[in-house]
């Protein structure tokens, strides 16, 4: 499996009463990775709405194993799934280097909207032909 | 396949089954679904993942496609209507088959 790998440096804004990351932070590291690997294939937010869709997130997991500490730099590493259905699923590992410790590892869902806010059962047109772009790279 | 399609009553409760198994409902039995009570929202309660999921379900097990939300809202309205749709649809379908061949 192919990941996108992206780093962020924990500030001390991030960390809460115990001293280590706040856990709702992982949420925004794993965007940035997801925002990274959208990039690639012109399917960020805004190359989405230009095609007249969105791709709102539907479910989030995610599985804490270790601690990041104010200053420790973080890995983020982003992959996407091809699923059976009509939707989005991006998987993340935060790692902790230089040593690649585990912090945790998690996952969103995303289903696709047309801007009139109407579901998609299927995709169709230049969106299907950039998603199976993306697929077919993190899946070979 | 044919034989269910066709026995509205064989559908309904095949139809019951096929969402129990394909959302994994594990404490509701077919009884519990009431052939009138819509599926989403207020009814059973599923969501727009499971939406997606019974589409690929129904296209796998009766080639049938549902193309988007507007023709979702009502196939998806209760177990009647899925059944009715299903059986238009299959229909349909069994005809072009049956005509390129």
């Amino acid at each position: 499996m192919k990941w996108l790998d992206t780093e962020e440096t924990v500030r001390f804004n991030e960390v809460d009463t115990y001293g280590i990351a706040w856990y709702g932070h992982y949420i925004a590291w794993f965007d940035v990775g997801r925002m990274a690997l959208l990039k690639e294939f012109n399917l960020r937010p805004q190359d989405m709405i230009s095609l007249g869709y969105m791709a709102p997130v539907v479910d989030l997991k995610c599985t804490y194993k270790h601690p990041a500490r104010c200053g420790d730099v973080v890995l983020i590493r982003t992959t996407v799934v091809k699923p059976e259905i009509a939707a989005l699923i991006f998987r993340f590992e935060i790692n902790r280097e230089p040593d690649r410790t585990l912090l945790a590892r998690g996952e969103t869902t995303q289903v696709l909207m047309t801007v009139e806010n109407k579901m998609l059962y299927r995709l169709q047109g230049e969106l299907k032909q950039r998603v199976e772009t993306m697929l077919a790279h993190f899946s070979g | 396949m044919d034989e269910i399609v066709n026995n509205t009553q064989q559908l309904h409760s095949y139809l019951k089954q096929m969402i129990i198994e394909t959302l994994k409902l594990e404490e509701i039995s077919q009884d519990d679904i009431d052939d009138d009570a819509p599926l989403f929202k207020d009814g059973l309660g599923l969501d727009s993942i499971d939406a997606l999921e019974l589409v690929v379900a129904i296209e796998n097990i009766f080639n049938v496609v549902i193309e988007d939300e507007d023709v979702g809202k009502q196939a998806f309205a209760s177990i009647r209507s899925l059944a009715v749709f299903i059986q238009a649809a299959y229909g349909s379908h069994q005809r072009s088959l049956s005509a390129a061949g």
